[in-house]
């Protein structure tokens, strides 16, 4: 069953019994703006900004190149984003200008 | 003396009747059927599952939302009941690689089952 | 990176900061995120560090200790296998998550592994965060499939007339495996016996090592 269907009848992440390869037994310690994420979903999942289910729904809205390319958190801040644009909460200007202020907060020795 | 006639007592109360969604659709030790609906949308019954047969191994109380409808920004709404559904692997994989004793177990959403007539 | 994490969560102007290197695009993308709710007063600068302090303080060690007891006390058994999350609140670990627990009992005749075959739920409030392999596929989608090979890859077998039982967390409820306690532990302490206890033997992946020999 090769047609576009499965493309909508299969969520990217439903991967249980599909082929793949060995455990490889990768541990990281998060990095500090992953575990702000982390800690940002579960804020926004206690005031249901953005409840823990509609984090999971948004990850998979992203699509399959995402899904694969992005990692763990990159996903999450992406739905993120993506689901506040959507709920009319931000705008993409505010999130653009947001985004350069505070990279804008960085000096960069030559 | 003539007997009193037989008067009827006033009509007896009606049992306690329960709400929509109180009561669960299933019991434990049914024997069940994970659907075989292809909807868009979110979903969290994993299509290994689809259209196989389990049995019910406990009621999860309490009920609780849709997590397909949660997924969209509803935070509230109908209550059914999940359940903790036994499958063994050798129903999920034909050819299951592992003792025939091995099984699987997951939650399902009430809406997502049928039972399986005798 | 370098800075503090706490950097971002103050609504205050900054001052620009010296680094060796400029966050990445979504470490940006989170600040600005979380400092645009926080402005907008819909999220509070103070939960975001209490709520990295939650995660911080929930690590494995809490597990170890509820499966100690556990082995100790049958009376906290059976009311942990009947409610595992009000089994855990006895030892005061919340679950802040709104998710509930099953605890699952290896015995002679069974062993349980958990997943999340659609994305990573984990009995978080009481082991912390999970590793990167619990989330990524090959365990996922493997684990539910051919769990005994998933099981070999960590070194463990298990015989074939003991069911190997797969939980798939989808829904509100998570999972933590009472692994069995092992031989040769009747003189321990609960602090001894909850030492030996990994947060690989409660996901079920391993089986608690039996100890070497000590003298009483």
């Amino acid at each position: 069953m090769n047609s576009s269907e499965d493309l909508l009848k299969r969520l990217p992440n439903d991967i249980g019994g599909m082929p793949a390869e060995p455990i490889s037994r990768i541990e990281h310690e998060l990095a500090p703006w992953e575990k702000r994420c982390h800690a940002l979903a579960d804020v926004l999942d206690f005031h249901k900004i953005i409840n823990t289910e509609e984090k999971r729904r948004g990850v998979e809205a992203l699509g399959a190149e995402m899904v694969g390319k992005l990692s763990y958190y990159e996903r999450w801040i992406a739905a993120f984003a993506n689901i506040l644009l959507q709920k009319g909460i931000l705008v993409p200007s505010d999130l653009a200008h947001k985004m350069a202020e505070v990279e804008a907060r960085w000096v960069t020795h030559p | 003396m003539t007997k009193v006639a037989n008067v009827p007592l006033a009509p007896p109360k009606p049992t306690l009747v329960l709400a929509l969604g109180e009561e669960p659709v299933f019991a434990a030790g049914e024997r069940i059927r994970i659907l075989m609906r292809q909807p868009i949308g979110h979903y969290r019954v994993p299509r290994y599952l689809r259209g196989k047969a389990g049995v019910v191994e406990a009621v999860i109380k309490p009920t609780m939302l849709d997590n397909e409808e949660e997924a969209y920004g509803r935070n509230a709404g109908m209550r059914r009941h999940y359940y903790r559904i036994a499958i063994p692997m050798t129903e999920i994989w034909p050819d299951y690689v592992g003792s025939p004793r091995d099984g699987l177990r997951i939650e399902v959403f009430e809406t997502w089952l049928e039972r399986i007539e005798a | 990176m370098n800075h503090d994490h706490e950097r971002g969560a103050h609504d205050h102007p900054h001052a620009p900061i010296s680094a060796d290197q400029a966050p990445g695009y979504y470490d940006l993308m989170e600040t600005a995120v979380r400092e645009l709710l926080i402005e907008r007063r819909l999220i509070g600068a103070d939960e975001i560090r209490r709520q990295i302090e939650v995660l911080d303080s929930r690590t494995p060690a809490l597990g170890a200790k509820v499966v100690a007891r556990a082995w100790l006390d049958p009376n906290f058994k059976a009311r942990l296998l009947a409610d595992g999350r009000k089994g855990c609140e006895e030892f005061g670990i919340s679950f802040y998550d709104d998710t509930q627990l099953i605890v699952l009992e290896n015995t002679e005749t069974v062993h349980n592994l958990i997943v999340c075959t659609l994305c990573s739920c984990y009995p978080r409030p009481v082991l912390g965060l999970p590793p990167d392999w619990y989330k990524l596929k090959p365990y996922r989608a493997r684990a539910v499939s051919e769990p005994r090979a998933v099981l070999a890859e960590f070194g463990t077998h298990i015989a074939d007339d003991v069911e190997v039982r797969v939980s798939d967390s989808t829904a509100l409820v998570r999972y933590l495996v009472l692994p069995r306690r092992p031989q040769g532990t009747q003189a321990y302490s609960e602090e001894d016996l909850a030492a030996l206890v990994t947060r690989d033997t409660m996901i079920g992946v391993v089986e608690v090592n039996t100890p070497p020999e000590r003298p009483n």
